[in-house]
């Protein structure tokens, strides 16, 4: 009867969701069970008492399973609550310790109607919080990680397309300098065929003149006196000077570009900043060597044009400033016996320099400091000093400029390596390292920093001129000696005289730079004189991947196979032909890449 | 012209002194002035590597072995500069074991820092004495030269 009113009721409201609550009720009404199972004392809970008992034998007859915790669950469903016992309220459950409780306000062993009341919890809302809970973060992992993974990606690509891109500029600079380098190569051979021509001209215009105002005593006079406005030489080689001045003034741009190369490879070079490093603003840099280049420029324009059309002011400066004797015409032989004999010793090595090249030598032991100062003096070289990187750096932010520094590696204060790093933000200048520390990791890292080459220590006085030519190369006087030079000039001209001599084997590689055209197949890797092999060889690299690239340097240095950065580094003037950042380039880009994955990846 | 210049034209090199490079340094003195750029370098060259010596007693003392690699290296490169090769080859000898290094020995194992220091203290003496040789002669050719 009880059942079939329980029945009818649950028909009403709702039978699936009473059922589990009837089977529960029907359960806790068998008297057999209360050992196990039964109604709490004030029957408003039950208890089951035998959690394992329960489990085995009463679940399966009732509720078709035997799991007690689906049990639970199922009892949590319906909103029953465990009635939890607190330890101050009489010290564990009255029904022994292993008893489960579980309590709903119409669960009543004397009310039967109020089962109605038990519902199902909304199941809607429950599962889609278990979602939630147990979804979403990971939804939200996934879809994070993706984007990660997919801007990672992103990142890479850009990465590559930076590199590959910057490896493109930094070709096409070099390819742009190597041109840049060529034509002024050219400008210097038509200088040189312009001054020959400008002579014959004169000489020319004079033997049609004999016996006019201008006739010739000596030919320093006639020299100086060719300018005025009478004698003016013939306009196709007035044009012909003008173009030359105009090409002159390209190379300011070539300077700017030299610049752009520098921070070009700066910004691939993976470098760690000195502390403190500085920096000054590029403006102040460029314009100084803006300011440096126009210097170079009027010092290396052996004819340069313009309004005192004639020979260059300057050249007759520099005859003033020729430091030896003025050698008579027998002594035509090696200058530096000529010189032996008129001076002392023949320690005095002119290297034919068209002005004293500035040096800033960089070194704190004062042993060293001297003798190198007292070589370089004997080069005839102007030298400053510094005694440490940061008086270096100093200086070189102070405005000063040189034509070469030469660095100590481990100095007090700031090493020379810093010093290179910090004084390259401002200045191209060649800092050649002096060290004894000449392990190829050790001569890759200054390449990286800036270095152009080094000198091992102790550096003999050999040592140190070669590598003076080496980078001072656009100082170096440009022998006159054409042979088709009128005889007057070679006569009266003393300065053009002991030019020649410096071409003669006597001094090393003071061969000239620019003067004849066979200069340009590229043979002294020294001289200025390779520039028009670049491009061909930037163009190679633009081409092919794979080029077996050699890295060699000058130096005793044993071949630098992973060196990075050093490519746009140095100047072109001592990058050998096959040299020009193959492998290295390559394995930068690589390197730089892989920084930035690992770098994303612990992102 | 030589022979009649200076009373010696050269010191006693032996195994102390390398000729070529100390030759360098006597190239670039003046004529009308004796031998007064060398000498002054030379000169100076030794008070500094007394001072130097002295810096590194203390450094051992302090068992500072950084510092030592640096006396090692500054000493180096002047003594290296001037030729005086023994006291230049110990320099370098302490400027590795300062850091820990053996490799001059072929030694490719890092020294423990006990080890380095006691190589450094051994190698001191030597050391001193090899530049006290060298300095004995360089000063007897100087004097000579007075």
């Amino acid at each position: 009867m009880d059942n079939t009113s329980q029945n009818g009721s649950t028909g009403g409201g709702g039978s699936t969701s009473s059922d589990f609550v009837r089977k529960l009720y029907k359960m806790l009404e068998d008297p057999s069970y209360s050992s196990v199972v039964r109604w709490g004392d004030d029957g408003d809970s039950f208890v089951v008492l035998e959690n394992e008992k329960f489990t085995k034998s009463i679940l399966p007859k009732h509720f078709k399973h035997s799991n007690f915790a689906s049990f639970v669950r199922q009892l949590n469903k319906y909103d029953f609550h465990k009635v939890r016992h607190n330890n101050e309220e009489g010290g564990g459950s009255p029904y022994g310790p292993g008893a489960w409780e579980f309590k709903h306000p119409d669960f009543r062993s004397n009310n039967k109607d109020a089962l109605d009341n038990i519902r199902r919890k909304a199941p809607a809302p429950r599962k889609s919080n278990t979602m939630m809970d147990e979804n979403l973060p990971t939804q939200q992992m996934d879809l994070v990680n993706s984007q990660l993974v997919a801007t990672q990606q992103q990142l890479r690509h850009l990465e590559e397309r930076y590199s590959e891109l910057s490896m493109h500029h930094g070709m096409l600079l070099q390819e742009l300098m190597g041109i840049q380098k060529t034509v002024i190569n050219h400008d210097h051979v038509l200088q040189n065929v312009m001054t020959f021509l400008q002579s014959v001209d004169a000489k020319h215009r004079r033997d049609s003149r004999i016996g006019g105002p201008f006739a010739q005593q000596n030919g320093t006079d006639m020299l100086q006196e060719i300018p005025p406005s009478e004698d003016l030489p013939a306009s196709p080689l007035a044009n012909a000077t003008k173009l030359l001045d105009e090409l002159a003034s390209h190379q300011l741009n070539f300077k700017n570009l030299e610049h752009m190369n520098e921070m070009h490879s700066r910004t691939l070079t993976i470098t760690t900043p000195p502390p403190g490093a500085r920096r000054e603003p590029h403006s102040a840099a460029s314009s100084s060597s803006l300011a440096y280049a126009k210097l170079n420029d009027l010092d290396n324009l052996v004819y340069p044009a313009g309004p005192n059309n004639g020979i260059d002011p300057m050249y007759s400066e520099h005859v003033h400033n020729i430091p030896y004797p003025m050698p008579s015409k027998e002594t035509q032989s090696d200058p530096r016996t000529t010189f032996a004999e008129t001076r002392k010793k023949s320690t005095q090595v002119d290297p034919g320099w068209i002005r004293p090249p500035q040096i800033l030598l960089v070194e704190d032991d004062q042993t060293c400091r001297r003798i190198g100062s007292k070589f370089l003096y004997s080069f005839h070289c102007h030298i400053d000093s510094a005694l440490d990187g940061l008086e270096a750096v100093n200086k070189i932010n102070e405005g000063s400029t040189y034509d070469l520094i030469l660095m100590d590696i481990i100095m007090p204060n700031l090493d020379g390596v810093s010093a290179c790093h910090l004084i390259r933000q401002v200045d191209q200048t060649p800092i050649i390292a002096m060290t004894s520390n000449i392990r190829s990791d050790d001569i890759t890292m200054y390449f990286n920093h800036g270095m152009n080459d080094v000198l091992p220590k102790p550096f003999t006085k050999e040592g140190l001129l070669t590598m003076l030519e080496k980078h001072l190369g656009h100082l170096k006087k440009i022998p006159e000696g054409l042979d088709g030079i009128p005889q007057t000039a070679s006569t009266i001209h003393p300065g053009s005289h002991s030019i020649k001599d410096e071409a003669s084997p006597g001094s090393p590689s003071t061969a000239s730079n620019w003067a004849s055209p066979n200069q340009f197949s590229g043979v002294s890797p020294a001289t200025t004189g390779q520039f028009p092999q670049q491009p061909a060889f930037a163009m190679d690299q633009m081409n092919h991947v794979a080029h077996q690239g050699n890295m060699h340097y000058s130096a005793p240095t044993t071949p630098i196979t992973a060196s990075r950065g050093t490519g746009h580094r140095r100047q072109i003037s001592e990058i050998g032909p096959d040299d020009v950042g193959n492998d290295p380039k390559r394995t930068r880009i690589y390197a730089t890449t892989n920084a930035a994955m690992n770098q994303i990846r612990r992102v | 012209m030589a022979s009649d210049r200076q009373p010696a034209d050269e010191p006693e090199y032996g195994d102390d002194i390398d000729q070529s490079a100390f030759e360098q340094i006597l190239e670039m003195d003046e004529e009308d002035e004796g031998r007064e750029f060398s000498s002054q370098i030379v000169f100076d060259f030794f008070d500094q590597a007394v001072a130097t010596f002295e810096g590194m007693d203390e450094a051992v003392q302090k068992e500072e072995l950084e510092k030592l690699s640096q006396l090692g290296h500054f000493l180096k490169g002047s003594s290296a500069t001037l030729g005086l090769i023994k006291v230049r080859d110990a320099c370098e000898k302490i400027q590795n074991w300062g850091h820990c290094s053996d490799e001059l020995n072929h030694n490719p194992a890092p020294l423990s820092k006990k080890d380095a220091l006691k190589n450094i203290k051994n190698i001191l003496p030597t050391v001193k004495e090899d530049c006290a040789a060298a300095e004995r002669i360089l000063r007897a050719f100087y004097n000579a030269n007075d």
